[in-house]
């Protein structure tokens, strides 16, 4: 047994007979969930580079972050925020002399589920001017005129508050967009070319963002929030969890808006689609009753079996030698002798994430 | 196998090598520090006024603080009899798995708990290890995010130079 088996087998034993912070607040409903990613630069020619999203910084009603380790043979290491939607990533980067980078990135984090009474406003919470500017802005990817605008106006119409405006343009993304297998990864979100075309179908980085476009473009301020899923889902529906601890491939986004009086609302409607092409037996109708279910409960609530990231836009690699801007920061991102790696192919970074909850 | 190990803290925004190092500290006041350790004794940094801290944030399931608290225990008795003190602040671990740390590798220094990860997030201590090495004025004079070799001369010196 070498050092490094040595020290993963008696951590893993300890671990199992121990509960960390859940434990003592067990009575709040907390899980505590350890993520490891592990990347791999196959094939590195050069100088090798990698980056690698961090769980969301900010500590919420539903998250909160423990700490992060890393490991590897980097050879220089660096946190880096993008200091506007609160995205944070471990870049990582190897000399040339390294033909087989690696890097291990170790997250804790806590998470629970999270549901808004919107039967009445709970308080009088409401953004600042900067902030409802913040999140009703434009993306490279999400803008809020032309078609966005003018398909949410006829969507809201007859809608008074914003709360009236995200419900029905949530009802509308559920009616009117379909979740398409064949999308890689997420999708990428552009919502213009969605309606321009009439094509509705994508995955969660469609939907959603499809969803916040919508809701924007009408001055309802909105976000996506991108993540990966890190449970089986305990509310009965299969296709809404993981299916084994490597979860290198459940990426997920979701989204948010916000209404005075009940401050940031979750919503998933991408989630509801999903249910609907991928529950057992499959292909259901919308009147199912499993669909209607998680249809009025994705308006308002999120399973927490799932890890936000950020809820980044047109973001930039830092140190990229020439990398595109990203609509988002949801994968793994790795790049070799100056060629970035598809973000949406595990296997040409080579990266696996596993997850396992703790205490569990 | 992974022959380096690193780590670093989130909060920071300088650059570390695949090992650590000890960086003059630029980030403001020195964060209040009152934990128990496993015995449930109460610890203040405060109590510790007068001689030089390095105040260790650690957790059992972070490779590369396992690996350099050895380290850290070497340079502790290499200064025995002199006013320093290393205070390790184990973050949000229950105390069975510390217990089990502590009896596979037996320290010397003090383990607080920081149960709730808010001393952690008082002091930027997301990415372990973070390590504050602490004048004898009781303010942050350095910092390290991630593995660093606590017996190295380099780091001797500077203890040394804030132990005059």
């Amino acid at each position: 047994m070498n050092r490094r088996t040595f020290l993963q087998s008696s951590t893993a034993a300890v671990l199992a007979q121990s509960l960390p912070l859940a434990a003592a607040r067990a009575e709040e409903n907390w899980r505590t969930f350890e993520i490891v990613t592990r990347v791999e630069v196959i094939d590195s020619f050069g100088v090798a580079r990698a980056w690698v999203p961090l769980p969301f910084e900010a500590d919420t009603s539903w998250h909160k972050t423990v700490g992060n380790a890393w490991s590897g043979n980097a050879t220089r290491a660096r946190i880096e925020h993008d200091g506007k939607y609160g995205v944070s990533l471990l870049y990582a980067e190897w000399n040339a002399r390294e033909m087989n980078p690696v890097v291990e990135v170790t997250s804790r984090f806590m998470t629970r589920d999270r549901a808004v009474d919107l039967s009445r406003p709970a308080s009088d919470v409401e953004l600042s001017g900067a902030e409802r500017a913040f999140y009703t802005a434009p993306t490279e990817l999400i803008p809020t005129d032309g078609i966005v605008r003018k398909t949410a106006l006829e969507v809201t119409r007859g809608a008074k508050t914003d709360m009236d405006k995200a419900r029905a343009i949530y009802e509308w993304i559920v009616d009117n967009t379909f979740r398409d297998p064949k999308t890689r990864g997420c999708g990428v979100g552009d919502v213009r070319t969605m309606l321009e075309s009439g094509n509705l179908g994508g995955k969660c980085a469609d939907l959603n963002a499809l969803y916040v476009g919508l809701a924007r473009s009408v001055g309802v301020a909105a976000r996506d929030v991108y993540g990966i899923r890190v449970a089986p889902s305990k509310q009965g529906y299969k296709s809404l969890g993981t299916g084994s601890p490597n979860v290198s491939k459940a990426q997920h986004c979701r989204a948010e808006f916000f209404a005075r009086g009940y401050g940031w609302v979750p919503v998933d409607p991408a989630d509801v689609r999903k249910v609907v092409l991928e529950e057992p037996p499959g292909n259901l109708a919308l009147g199912d009753q499993k669909v209607r279910a998680v249809r009025e409960r994705l308006f308002g609530s999120w399973e927490m079996n799932w890890l936000a990231y950020n809820t980044g836009h047109d973001l930039s690699l830092p140190y990229a030698t020439k990398a595109p801007t990203l609509p988002y920061l949801m994968y793994v991102n790795a790049e070799s002798d100056g060629e970035l790696r598809d973000q949406l192919e595990p296997e040409s970074v080579r990266y696996t994430i596993t997850s396992r909850e703790l205490g569990a | 196998m992974l022959r380096l190990v690193a780590a670093i803290v989130l909060a920071a925004a300088a650059c570390t090598g695949a090992a650590a190092e000890l960086k003059r500290w630029e980030g403001g006041a020195t964060p209040p520090l009152a934990l128990e350790d496993m015995q449930g004794r109460p610890h203040s940094l405060a109590d510790y006024r007068g001689k030089v801290v390095l105040v260790n944030f650690w957790a059992t399931w972070c490779e590369p603080c396992r690996e350099e608290m050895p380290s850290l225990d070497r340079l502790r008795s290499s200064l025995k009899g002199q006013p320093f003190e290393v205070l390790a602040v184990n973050l949000a671990e229950p105390l069975s798995r510390i217990e089990k740390f502590v009896s596979q590798m037996p320290i010397g220094f003090p383990l607080l708990r920081d149960r709730d990860g808010a001393a952690g997030k008082a002091w930027k201590a997301k990415l372990l290890p973070a390590s504050f090495l602490i004048g004898r004025d009781g303010r942050i004079r350095y910092v390290a995010y991630g593995e660093l070799d606590w017996s190295s001369d380099a780091v001797r010196a500077r203890v040394a130079e804030l132990l005059k």
